[in-house]
């Protein structure tokens, strides 16, 4: 990646659209860690990130469901 | 039932296997220009010409491909007429969720969409990818708040794209 791309997002121009984005709330350095992917890998890790909190979500309805029957149990 | 995995990129290879005509939008097109939001389903526009309906259908059917959200028993032939006399369909696979758009607010039609797009290599496959401005606009005009958050970030990305080139080191001769 160009040395000036990368100077843009961590080092935002006063009045740059990365600027009003960091004021906005937004982590460039989460931009940049995506750029420096290729498309194919940015596609991976969208897909892991879906992965890992559809498990996530599973996990609590199986603890959800194991809870209620421990609470039967007494 | 196991939870499909790779959701984005399991659609995108079934797209690219029936050689689809589509360009990826919404989401999915803004985490591959670089956004690091979060997105679950693929959004694609597709052209709409007899062609690749039918490959459209074709692959849908192969992955039993039902209406999303739709009452339980509502009758649903799924073939290319079907695809042809509706416009914007969302769907649920055995791989994961498959927005089908028609047209895209604010773009147009398939032509309209496809022209500027920019093409990228995905799993062995080339896609068209939908231009961040046109995807800029699209968002702006859906609107929704998921939309409009978007576009702080896109738009850094957009301006980053035309900063000038670093400068080479001088000549030594």
């Amino acid at each position: 990646m160009r040395a000036s791309i990368e100077d843009y997002f961590l080092h935002p121009p006063a009045g740059s659209a990365a600027a009003r984005a960091t004021q906005f709330g937004i982590d460039l350095t989460l931009t940049l860690g995506n750029l420096r992917l290729t498309p194919e890998e940015r596609i991976r890790k969208l897909d892991g990130f879906i992965e890992s909190v559809n498990n996530l979500k599973n996990s609590i309805r199986v603890k959800g469901t194991a809870d209620a029957i421990a609470d039967q149990d007494h | 039932m196991p939870l499909p995995t790779r959701i984005i990129e399991a659609p995108l290879r079934l797209l690219g296997e029936y050689n689809v005509d589509c360009v990826i939008v919404g989401g999915v097109a803004a985490a591959i220009h670089g956004s690091s939001l979060l997105t679950s389903d693929l959004d694609v526009c597709y052209a709409r010409d007899a062609a690749n309906l039918r490959r459209l259908a074709e692959a849908l059917q192969s992955v039993h491909a039902r209406l999303r959200n739709a009452p339980e028993g509502l009758p649903f032939i799924l073939d290319a007429e079907t695809l042809r006399r509706g416009l914007n369909f969302t769907f649920a696979t055995d791989i994961g969720d498959l927005d089908l758009l028609g047209e895209v607010r604010g773009i147009g039609h398939y032509e309209a969409v496809v022209t500027d797009s920019v093409t990228v290599e995905l799993f062995g496959h080339s896609f068209a990818v939908i231009d961040i401005g046109k995807l800029i606009i699209a968002k702006r005009a859906a609107g929704r708040p998921k939309d409009l958050v978007a576009l702080p970030e896109l738009e850094a990305i957009q301006e980053a794209q035309v900063i000038p080139n670093d400068s080479e080191p001088e000549s030594q001769n």
